[in-house]
């Protein structure tokens, strides 16, 4: 356990050395108050909900721009070879990594706090479906991350670990979306596909419901990549 | 310390490392010698933990790499090929978080760090960031990452390339200073390099040990190899004949020139069966080398000399010449 605090801790740290963290940080800042701002209207509800899924949205091209470099960075420079001979297991560095990624998702998560404040300010805010709204976008961050740090061992390239994340999280958005919307998909199918549906399962956080089964989703979804990256790892060192 | 049992290692079709043994007893230094492609970094790598061999057996301090990894990986203080480090963290809370990785405790870090910094003279860079050091000092910090937890064995992948002579020096010297406290395993595929640190050199070529002796020995072999290039004012028969009745030469190649004669004369191997006395005054008497006793016949023979000098044997040649007669050493290594 100490080994992952100590790789999360260094990771997070470097992250924030790298230009691309704070490019990320400042859209994530952008982004999150334009969706803000453009449903903010004396009538509209005191509430985050709409702002949470358009984050979700906005998710899906920022947050692998944090995990891009999780572990093809040290295929690339050459400091694997110093973590893989060190008393390390790969799990230990495949959780560190995922972790020091999360500690950076949270700081970005922290600005909103503000949007919280405005609300407090201007009206009355029901704190239930904030806070599940944050504990929401933990999950669907977590579940990204995760897939990130799997892509990210894939390829020494930074560029295509970034393209194999939005893939195959598009895969679990977009594609999903527009197919079970399609008339040619039968209908137990589409059903079968909602469940896959990353945006449909966050609906219910961001309204303040907190559901075992949604919180399983992303929890699945986490252990599976971060699995296969484990995986991945191991299997780099017998090629 | 170090037990290296028919190693072999395929990359796909390739094979990059095959059936190596060896065995390295505690306190010794030993310089991994080869070209690029040999499979120096390979072995070191398999040794290291940080790829499993197909098959053989590498122990370090008696524990399986492969099996018992992590105690295995205790043991090794290593500097991978070409020094990777985080470039953007600042050399103390680099080797703090190598030390960390290592277990030891803060005190014991600090107390660590220290001395490391002390050993590589890394006392006024330790707040610098890593991507601003020169090679040299990266080099340093590398060693010093490898030293931290005081490892009993030390395996140094090619620690002084891409250095200058002056850094190579101090390298070098820190290596020697670290005698005796630990096992050392370097590589290099710079002959004088190994030969001034190392107490013994393994060979290794297209992932076969092709000698394994002390530097004296692989001197004396690389020296054998060397030819004698002369230049004097003779007719050309004379000059080989001259030439082939000195004692340890084996073949004469000459070239008329004019009135001038180029010979190119080969001395004999050591330890081949026709002259017994050039082995043993190759190791004292006069290093094996023919100048003198050339010098000797073209004075006795009054002949004018317009140039002498020692072909030396270039590392490539020298492999050559180890490949085609490996069997000896390789054989008095084994036994």
């Amino acid at each position: 356990m100490n080994h992952v605090i100590t790789i999360a801790k260094r990771e997070i740290t470097s992250l924030f050395y790298s230009p691309i963290a704070y490019v990320v940080l400042a859209m994530f800042a952008l982004g999150t108050s334009l969706l803000f701002f453009s449903q903010f209207a004396p009538s509209a509800p005191a509430s985050l909900q709409r702002t949470f899924e358009g984050i979700v949205w906005l998710m899906v091209l920022l947050l692998p721009g944090i995990s891009m470099r999780l572990i093809s960075d040290e295929f690339h420079s050459g400091t694997i070879e110093l973590l893989m001979t060190s008393p390390l297991s790969d799990t230990q560095l495949v959780i560190g990594k995922w972790l020091g990624a999360m500690g950076f998702f949270v700081t970005l998560l922290v600005p909103t706090l503000v949007l919280v404040g405005v609300l407090e300010f201007f009206g009355s805010p029901d704190y239930g479906p904030l806070v599940t709204g944050y504990i929401g976008l933990l999950l669907v961050g977590g579940f990204y991350l995760a897939i990130g740090t799997f892509a990210s061992a894939i390829s020494q390239n930074q560029i295509i670990s970034y393209m194999l994340t939005v893939f195959i999280i598009c895969l679990f958005t977009f594609v999903i979306f527009l197919l079970s919307r399609a008339s040619f998909i039968p209908p137990a199918l589409q059903q079968a596909m909602q469940f896959m549906f990353v945006n449909g399962h966050f609906k219910d956080f961001g309204k303040g419901i907190l559901d075992l089964t949604r919180i399983i989703y992303f929890v699945s979804g986490m252990v599976l990549f971060l699995f296969l990256a484990v995986k991945l790892v191991e299997s780099k060192r017998w090629r | 310390m170090i037990h290296v049992q028919n190693l072999v290692k395929w990359y796909g079709p390739t094979r990059a490392v095959n059936d190596i043994s060896f065995d390295v007893p505690k306190g010794q230094i030993v310089g991994f010698l080869g070209p690029n492609g040999a499979g120096k970094s390979t072995t070191l790598r398999m040794l290291t933990g940080y790829l499993p061999p197909t098959s053989g057996l590498a122990t370090i301090a008696g524990f399986d790499s492969l099996k018992e990894s992590d105690k295995a990986r205790r043991q090794i203080g290593y500097l991978p090929e070409s020094t990777p480090l985080y470039l953007e963290m600042r050399v103390e809370e680099f080797l703090h978080f190598r030390g960390k990785l290592m277990d030891m405790s803060r005190p014991d870090r600090v107390k660590a760090i220290d001395y490391v910094s002390d050993r590589c003279g890394l006392s006024q860079i330790r707040t610098r960031v890593m991507g601003q050091l020169s090679k040299g000092n990266r080099q340093r910090v590398g060693i010093a990452q490898a030293l931290l937890h005081d490892p009993q064995v030390l395996i140094l992948d090619e620690p002084t390339s891409g250095l200058d002579p002056v850094q190579i020096g101090a390298v070098r010297q820190l290596i020697g200073e670290l005698k005796g406290k630990h096992t050392i395993l370097l590589s290099s595929h710079i002959l004088p390099e190994i030969e001034k640190t190392a107490d013994r050199v393994i060979i290794i070529a297209a992932g076969e040990i092709k000698a394994d002796g002390s530097p004296a020995e692989l001197r004396q072999r690389v020296g054998q190899g060397a030819s004698v290039l002369v230049q004097v004012k003779a007719s050309s028969e004379s000059v080989n004949k001259v030439f082939s009745g000195v004692q340890g030469v084996e073949s004469v190649q000459v070239e008329a020139q004019g009135d001038w004669t180029k010979a190119i004369i080969k001395p004999t191997p050591p330890g081949s069966s026709q002259d017994s006395t050039s082995a043993s005054s190759a190791l004292g008497v006069d290093d094996g080398d023919l100048r003198e006793r050339l010098g000797q016949a073209i004075v006795t023979n009054a002949w004018a000399i317009r140039e002498m000098r020692n072909e030396t044997a270039s590392l490539e040649q020298s492999f050559i010449q180890i490949t085609a007669d490996q069997s000896q050493v390789t054989n008095e290594a084994v036994a």
